[in-house]
């Protein structure tokens, strides 16, 4: 025993590490071969990126389309028709733009419960985000998107801890920054007002910042724009 | 002599390693980025790609049509570029809409008073709505209106006094909620078990959601004015 030297000690570490991975290695592959919900659960997900790409792609031609109609509409420049453009452009997301306005973080509470008391209640609500979101536009908030997810009139919240979803596949992570073109006081204090959204967010330890800022970009929509039931009325 | 003694000293551990792996069960889910019960969410998440890739088909083929109208001269370049404005301020919420949908109604339960509030007057604010709007939104409503007002990608729900203000105008209970989309989805959207029909009951306010063959959605009829907003330059 006495013999043993230190290099051979780390040999003996070495391998008994080198075994563990080995064997977990082996043992994960074999489980997983022959676990048929996780093999089907892999097909699905193969599907889903398959899928994802193919509609990538398809945004990209889009997006490129859309760009060519500006260019386009540019030599209306100045024209009633092109003001109007790009008027309904806005609303309905369609185009990139920037201005000044704000920029709002929102993160999960990152206070430590106290024992007995509802981990629930610390977490980022649907109604904290419609909230923030609805203050900015009584503001007058023009454009807003958050993680870079421009929102139409269409667009839903879905909180579901630790992401949300929005525009229906659309999955979060926080943190969550929102950006709003407008007015920056006028958001900013809209947000922070006594009493206001801030307030209330802050109470259950939900991180809020607003930073005002000289240049923000809200993207546009990534998506197509198409409505399956509704359809242009005479009214 | 050093040398065999190592490798064996090396041999051993190895086996060692093997060994303790094989003794302890694994217990968790196999990690590999998807977990077992995210068969429902990815089938789910792949029938949005493809509808993404449904109403982005339509698009290219929109816009291509309308770029080729527009490559054919003078006449052709306006012809494309009205038709290009009707688009853009129907999916702006510029022009009425009608289909298939839900009326959602929302009024103050006379014998119940919301926590904390005096019975029967006023239970509904503006979270409320905003609530309901984001459910509709959740379950595919793709035109929603408020007593006539439409609700835009800019549309604000304000509390003020004993009524509630949208897109600036003055509304008072009850509150029509009117939306256009699967209106079997729309209605079980907002009547599922512990849904916001059941939890609105219990803060006072009575919610009846219709089915309707025919849901009139009136266009936005307010200035639209940006100031702040300018469309992004191209790289």
């Amino acid at each position: 025993m006495r013999r043993f030297k230190r290099f051979q000690w780390g040999l003996l570490l070495v391998g008994l590490v080198l075994g563990v991975m080995l064997s977990l290695q082996f043992r994960v592959t074999r489980d997983i071969q022959q676990n048929e919900v996780i093999r089907r659960t892999q097909d699905l997900s193969e599907q889903v990126a398959q899928t994802r790409r193919e509609r990538d792609a398809l945004q990209t031609r889009v997006t490129g389309l859309r760009s060519q109609m500006e260019q386009m509409s540019a030599g209306s420049q100045g024209t009633q028709l092109k003001q109007e453009m790009d008027q309904a452009g806005i609303l309905a997301g369609v185009t990139e733009l920037t201005g000044p306005g704000v920029e709002v973080t929102l993160n999960d509470s990152s206070v430590s419960l106290k024992p007995g008391e509802n981990p629930n209640l610390y977490v980022l609500h649907d109604e904290d985000v419609l909230r923030v979101l609805n203050e900015l536009k009584a503001a007058g908030a023009e454009a807003v998107a958050m993680n870079g997810e421009r929102f139409l009139a269409t667009t839903e919240i879905r909180c579901t801890d630790p992401t949300i979803v929005l525009n229906k596949n659309k999955r979060l992570a926080p943190p969550y920054v929102v950006t709003a073109i407008g007015n920056p006081d006028t958001m900013e204090s809209s947000l922070k007002m006594k009493g206001g959204v801030a307030e209330t967010l802050q109470f259950f330890g939900i991180q809020v910042s607003v930073k005002k800022m000289a240049q923000v970009a809200v993207p546009s929509y990534a998506g197509g724009v198409q409505y399956d039931y509704a359809r242009a009325a005479g009214l | 002599m050093n040398k065999s003694v190592s490798i064996s000293i090396l041999l051993v551990a190895v086996v060692l390693g093997a060994m303790m792996v094989f003794q302890f069960r694994t217990t968790s889910s196999i990690d590999k980025g998807v977990s077992l019960s995210r068969e429902q969410e990815l089938s789910i998440e792949r029938k949005q790609l493809e509808r993404d890739i449904l109403h982005l088909q339509e698009e290219v083929a929109d816009l291509t049509a309308k770029l080729n109208e527009a490559g054919q001269g003078q006449t052709g370049t306006a012809g494309a570029l009205e038709s290009q404005l009707a688009r853009l301020k129907l999916y702006a919420g510029l022009l009425p809409v009608a289909g298939p949908g839900v009326e959602v109604l929302l009024d103050n339960l006379p014998d119940r008073a919301r926590p904390g509030g005096v019975s029967g007057f006023d239970n509904i604010r503006d979270d409320d709505l905003l609530k309901v709007i984001n459910e509709l939104r959740g379950v595919g409503a793709e035109a929603i209106a408020i007593n006539g007002q439409r609700i835009l990608s800019t549309t604000e729900i304000r509390l003020a006094g004993n009524h509630i203000n949208v897109n600036l105008t003055k509304l008072s209970p009850p509150y029509r909620v009117s939306a256009v989309g699967n209106a079997g989805a729309l209605k079980s959207g907002m009547e599922i078990k512990d849904g916001l029909v059941e939890y609105m009951d219990t803060l006072g306010i009575s919610v009846k959601v219709q089915i309707k063959d025919s849901v009139q959605i009136p266009a936005y009829t307010g200035a639209v004015h940006f100031e702040y907003a300018k469309l992004a330059q191209r790289r």
